[in-house]
């Protein structure tokens, strides 16, 4: 213990993910389910986990300039149906374009009700879900009803998706029409061989088949996370959220932050309604986000309202959903992943001298374990509970060490302070 | 700017005939303010007398209805702080303007951020200034710590860095030492005396009067939102710059005719309550009290060395560990907080926002809570609202409570009409023992007296009151005996007949006293 507290965070995410992809390998190796850490389930996770993701930074930008954005869900349906329109009309990338700007101007509107009018933030956030909801379903019947392939519930498909991208050499990209050798996809397939077949798969797996506004995602999260850090506007949208009578006090705008963090994040979110209604797939869809919204709100929290945070939260809620499209076989494996590392948290509890937790911990374990070994096939019902019985599990455990910004959700008016 | 020649005289602040009215009252009118520059000028007035709202028109934060403001002898107007601070002027509030979860300079250079030329901040550029800033502060601290890990002090030399940072050369400084113990106090006069050494003016708000005589160049008295004297500390004692705040004659803490009664009201013995965190060291570390009827105990001690978790034990609010807590001979240490409060237990909490009122609920409510089960407040299973309407005028009649009716929501009320408000509530069920907690904190002199009042009578009438307070004068003036707490335990026995607010210092700040008694 002490010695994992010596190191830094950077050190401990590379030691944990290691140790991570660690029992992968073990309980691959174990199980024979060889997808587990194949490259093809781990590009599947980051497609997954963008949209995810995106709305976690959406979450990550409204808390910590001080609003609860419980509307990133509507923000996201609005993405999905303006990414459908504009992937119809005009193509994917202005679908996405088209998105954003739409989901800026229902960013705008929350933070004009929550800022100017005072509204409750959870109440003007579920007011814009419902809102959303149903103004999409309206714009479908006036604009999609009678067109090819459109009704009022979906859009017509729309033109073209994007170029995948593959690393040269490491997964076998293309040199103008040279096809590189494919040495990743090489190593991965000696599945006899411990870890080193995993650690293949995992890195080619972020190198190839990938989706471009995929990888304008994940910049997404170092470019947030160096604005907030290490620019003005960052720090006085971090001091928004912690004390916004202190930056007031400072001469500070708040009140225009806060319109300006709302206009980002209502845009990130939109931008992952679009990717799910313009690159995952190539229609809108009533319902598309199924929630996304939520889990991406989850992130936030879970991610200790950080993007990196927020990062490693959408791939771990992405991991059980990637594994479940691409083969519902694999999934009873996850629950002997889940035990050996529920046994190793208790390990950890219980040098923390928490024996109740430590109990609690392994009992967990062995209940996972012996469904496992005892029950054949799992039901197609739990498969989809998954990724929501993980949300629900680590933010349980992680709850203790978060430290959320200290004025979010708090009303505020301008001049009413000492 | 039109007289360059006068500079030598010129003033570094000056107000006249500034008004300034709200809703329905009045908080300043003909105001008149001068500040000789590198002086510490004190200005000084019972809470509620407008000190305040003038130091904010002063700063900008909102503008007067009538009246000039010269600084440094030009005329000015300030539309925002911005403009203030652009002015020289820089103000430190009485509560922290601090963001705890940024670091110290964070805080420091927030709104006034070294960028370059696409937003980027230079944090070692802001570093360096800041630690410059420092030196000449006496201040040592890492400027890339969180806030959340300083103490009081240390928070308190932030928020006058942020104020240096922005090149002030006026610093108003909102009721510095509300929060400091004697020897802080003693700190930061050092720290003022230095900044104005090097050119500085500081404007200083208080209601303390031996600070002011103490460290103050020139004074400025309001009462009633008006100036009503300028004068300096030679040629006032303590007694008549109090009578100029008040306008009358003075409260005083102290004054008994009875005699402590022999019966114990409340007795803890041996008692220990574990720390927050297992393992972490005891919060409380085998505490002894006994209050007599008639008898008012003080506890001394700087915040959070144990006192909240004393009341909160007393009250069975927290599990503890060991030891026995009884109320008039009742053994209580594992009974229910109602129990208790049923056997004549009383609580006056630390804080009145947190703990004592309901601010958006009607003040008739505020003073029904916590006496649900009074039977004259209600008509079987159900509340009698009118009942309690007029058991709360009574209160409201008794203590002197300002307040249009007993309808209005209790954030309406100034601090100290809902300190009395909740005193009186405590009050009117007849309690056997009260637990006081800074009973008189951020209230003015003339509800300071009525509080007094009321305890000293119930005390007469045999009632036991352990006296927890920030305010040294008030614990000597008005404790039968006086313990010091110091991390959980308790420290030091005074009596207050020969105890002085710098002995108690000496003892709140962690000396132990040689002989136990």
């Amino acid at each position: 213990m002490k010695f994992f507290k010596s190191l830094t965070t950077g050190q401990r995410t590379v030691a944990l993910s290691l140790g991570f992809m660690l029992v992968l390998s073990i309980v691959r190796l174990f199980t024979n389910a060889d997808d587990i850490t194949s490259s093809g389930t781990i590009s599947s996770t980051l497609r997954v986990a963008t949209p995810i993701l995106l709305a976690g930074l959406a979450g990550v930008w409204a808390e910590r300039v001080g609003i609860v954005n419980i509307g990133i869900e509507g923000m996201m349906i609005i993405g999905t149906w303006f990414g459908g329109y504009g992937a119809w009309k005009w193509g994917s990338w202005a679908g996405i374009a088209l998105a954003i700007v739409a989901g800026s101007l229902v960013g705008l509107l929350h933070a004009l009700a929550t800022v100017r009018f005072n509204v409750n933030h959870v109440v003007s956030g579920i007011a814009i879900n419902i809102l959303a909801a149903g103004a999409t379903e309206y714009l479908s019947i006036i604009f999609f009803k009678g067109q090819k392939g459109g009704g009022e519930s979906q859009s017509p498909a729309g033109k073209g998706g994007y170029g995948e991208f593959d690393m040269p050499f490491l997964s076998g990209g293309r040199i103008g029409s040279w096809h590189s050798p494919d040495i990743l996809g090489w190593i991965e397939k000696k599945h006899d061989l411990p870890l080193l077949p995993d650690l293949a798969g995992f890195v080619r797996g972020l190198v190839s088949d990938i989706y471009i506004p995929t990888i304008v995602a994940i910049s997404l999260v170092p470019i947030t996370a160096y604005i907030l850090w290490r620019t003005r506007f960052g720090l006085r949208v971090r001091s928004s959220g912690e004390s916004p009578q202190a930056g007031e006090s400072l001469g500070v705008p708040i009140n225009r932050l806060r319109y300006q963090a709302m206009a980002i994040s209502g845009g990130l979110a939109a931008f992952g309604g679009a990717y799910l209604s313009c690159v995952f797939t190539s229609t809108y869809r009533q319902g598309q986000t199924g929630g996304q919204g939520y889990i991406g709100l989850a992130t936030t929290i879970f991610g200790n309202w950080t993007p990196f945070g927020v990062f490693r939260g959408a791939i771990l809620f992405g991991f059980p959903s990637a594994l479940k499209f691409r083969d519902e076989k694999n999934v009873p494996a996850l629950l002997l992943v889940i035990a050996v590392i529920l046994v190793a948290l208790a390990i950890v509890s219980l040098l923390k001298n928490k024996q109740l937790l430590a109990t609690g911990l392994l009992i967990g374990a062995a209940v996972s374990a012996a469904t496992y070994f005892l029950v054949d096939e799992v039901p197609q019902e739990f498969v989809a509970a998954t990724p929501y019985i993980v949300t629900i599990l680590v933010l349980a455990g992680a709850q203790q060490q978060l430290r959320p910004p200290a004025h979010a959700g708090i009303a505020y008016r301008a001049g009413e302070n000492h | 700017m039109t007289e360059h020649s006068h500079l030598g005289n010129q003033l570094a602040v000056e107000l006249h005939g500034i008004t300034k009215r709200f809703p329905g009252v009045i908080a300043n009118h003909d105001i008149e303010l001068l500040v000789r520059p590198g002086t510490i000028h004190a200005i000084v007035g019972e809470n509620g007398a407008g000190k305040s709202t003038l130091m904010k028109t002063l700063y900008g934060m909102h503008q007067p209805d009538e009246g000039t403001i010269t600084v440094n002898g030009n005329l000015v107007q300030f539309k925002t702080p911005t403009d203030a601070i652009a002015a020289g002027i820089g103000m430190v509030h009485q509560h922290f303007m601090l963001a705890d979860n940024l670091t110290i300079t964070e805080n420091i250079i927030l709104g006034d951020e070294p960028v370059d030329g696409r937003g980027r901040i230079k944090f070692k550029e802001a570093r360096e200034r800041i630690e410059t800033l420092m030196k000449s502060l006496g201040a040592t601290f890492d400027p890339n710590t969180n806030v959340s890990e300083l103490g009081v002090g240390q928070r308190q030399r932030v928020e006058i860095l942020k104020v240096l940072y922005r090149g002030a050369k006026i610093l108003i400084l909102d009721e510095p030492t509300a929060v400091l113990v004697p020897q802080e106090v003693d700190e930061l006069f050092t720290t003022l005396k230095r900044l104005v050494a090097d050119g500085a003016t500081v404007i200083f708000i208080s209601h303390k009067l031996d600070e002011v005589l103490a460290y103050c160049d020139e004074i400025t008295v309001i009462r009633q939102g008006t100036t009503v004297a300028h004068t300096t500390p030679s040629q006032v004692n303590r007694r008549s710059l109090a009578e100029l705040m008040v306008g009358s004659d003075l409260p005083d803490p102290s004054g008994r005719e009875t005699k402590i009664g022999t019966d114990v009201r409340l007795q803890v013995t041996g008692l220990n309550l574990a720390g927050e965190i297992v393992g972490a060291k005891l919060a409380l570390e085998d505490i002894n009290v006994a209050v007599h009827s008639g008898e008012i105990v003080g506890i001394a001690g700087v915040e959070g060395n144990g006192q909240f978790e004393l009341c909160e034990s007393i009250l069975g609010l927290r599990t503890i560990l060991s030891g026995s807590i009884s109320v008039c001979g009742q053994e209580l240490s594992h009974a229910e907080t109602r129990e208790r409060i049923n056997m004549g237990l009383s609580y006056i909490p630390f804080d009145r926002h947190r703990e004592g009122l309901l601010l958006d609920a009607p003040l008739w409510e505020n003073t029904f809570l916590g006496r649900e089960e009074n039977s004259s407040l209600t008509n079987g299973p159900f509340i009698s609202r009118s009942k309690i309407e007029s058991d709360c005028r009574s209160i409201i009649d008794r203590f002197g409570v300002l307040t249009p009716s007993e309808q209005v929501p209790a954030f309406a009320l100034s601090g100290g009409n809902q300190q009395k408000l909740v005193v009186g509530r405590e009050m009117a069920s007849d309690p056997k023992v009260l637990l006081a907690a800074h009973p008189t904190r951020g209230v003015d002199v003339g509800a300071q007296a009525a509080i007094w009042d009321e305890l000293r009578h119930a005390r007469d009438n045999g009632l036991g009151v352990l006296l927890i307070s920030a305010d040294l004068e008030e614990l000597i003036g008005l404790s039968d005996r006086i313990l010091v707490m110091f991390d959980g335990r308790v420290t030091a026995h005074l009596d207050p007949a020969t105890a002085t607010p710098e002995m108690l210092g000496t003892y709140m700040t962690g000396e132990e006293q040689g002989v136990a008694q």
